[in-house]
């Protein structure tokens, strides 16, 4: 079994020709799985809680519509990547449509709270705000990998398939990324 | 990956910043009701094709879009049977056959 197939398991009878009850019921079961992901992808991707739940729900209403055939064609493997990258497709559309940055950009995202020891908290989040906003330079592709790959926990393999490249790339891409997000912190 | 983030610890810190976001309740609530919805109205779209014709056809003559055309046809219609009446009218107006005759000549006997 892959590092992503342990990490996600196969939808159950993914492949099997199933009832449109039996459908309703594996979307929702997708559906409960993968709310906090889409949700947490698209806030980092417009930054604001309301154009964020909005987009999630748009990425769902797509996904149900065309679910049966994404479930044929996955022979099996996870979902997730397929969702996400509907949700990665919606958030193109979303700041192109504006042809500007986001509202309240990633810059503006709050370090989430830690249960970290007080003084640990305050240096803590001095530093985590940094990393957001260093994030914010980094192009788009190498931006959302990172969000995939932390926010979301996905592996190289899910990322690839979400963003349409091959395993290869997606490596590359990552490590690219950080290596240019750390000359970012570092060269302040 | 690692090497790349050195000592800054860049995995630990990404991790700790891009930290997952959990959707408000409500969103939940309003992504399930969209989707039962059109689950819903796509199951009674399916039964009502199902359903016999006499039954679409009384719900399309519901719809006023679709009354232009019987009214047209009334208002055609009328109007043909409003110049048939005044032709016939007209007809039986003019006197014909052996009346006709008979009072042309004594019209001109006079």
């Amino acid at each position: 079994m892959s590092e992503e197939d342990e990490r996600n398991p196969p939808e159950a009878g993914a492949a099997a020709p199933v009832s449109k009850a039996e459908l309703d019921r594996a979307f929702e079961d997708l559906y409960r799985a993968h709310l906090r992901d889409v949700y947490s992808y698209a806030y980092y991707r417009v930054g604001n809680h309301h154009d964020a739940e909005d987009l999630t729900e748009q990425a769902f209403l797509q996904a149900y519509r065309h679910f049966e055939r994404a479930r044929r064609e996955s022979n099996g493997r996870p979902l997730r990547p397929w969702l996400i990258r509907i949700a990665h497709n919606l958030a193109s559309n979303y700041h192109r449509d504006r042809a500007r940055k986001p509202t309240a950009n990633i810059e503006a995202v709050e370090p989430p709270s830690h249960p970290h020891a007080t003084e640990r908290v305050v240096e803590g989040r001095e530093e985590l705000r940094e990393v957001i906003e260093r994030l914010d330079e980094l192009p788009e592709d190498r931006r959302e990998a990172l969000i995939m790959r932390f926010a979301l926990g996905m592996s190289n393999r899910e990322i690839a398939r979400a963003l349409g490249r091959t395993d290869g790339a997606t490596k590359v891409l990552i490590h690219r990324a950080i290596k240019q997000l750390e000359e970012l912190m570092t060269h302040e | 990956m690692s090497e790349a983030a050195g000592d800054l610890n860049l995995e630990r810190l990404l991790t700790d910043a891009l930290r997952p976001v959990d959707p408000p309740a409500d969103l939940s609530t309003r992504v399930e009701s969209t989707l039962s919805a059109i689950a819903e109205q796509a199951a009674a779209q399916l039964s009502s094709w199902a359903d016999e014709l006499s039954e679409g056809e009384l719900e399309a003559l519901r719809d006023p879009r679709n009354w232009v055309r019987p009214v047209a046809a009334v208002a055609v219609g009328g109007a043909a049977a409003g110049a048939l009446v005044l032709v016939e009218m007209r007809r039986r107006r003019r006197p014909s056959g052996f009346r006709e005759t008979t009072g042309r000549l004594l019209r001109e006997l006079r």
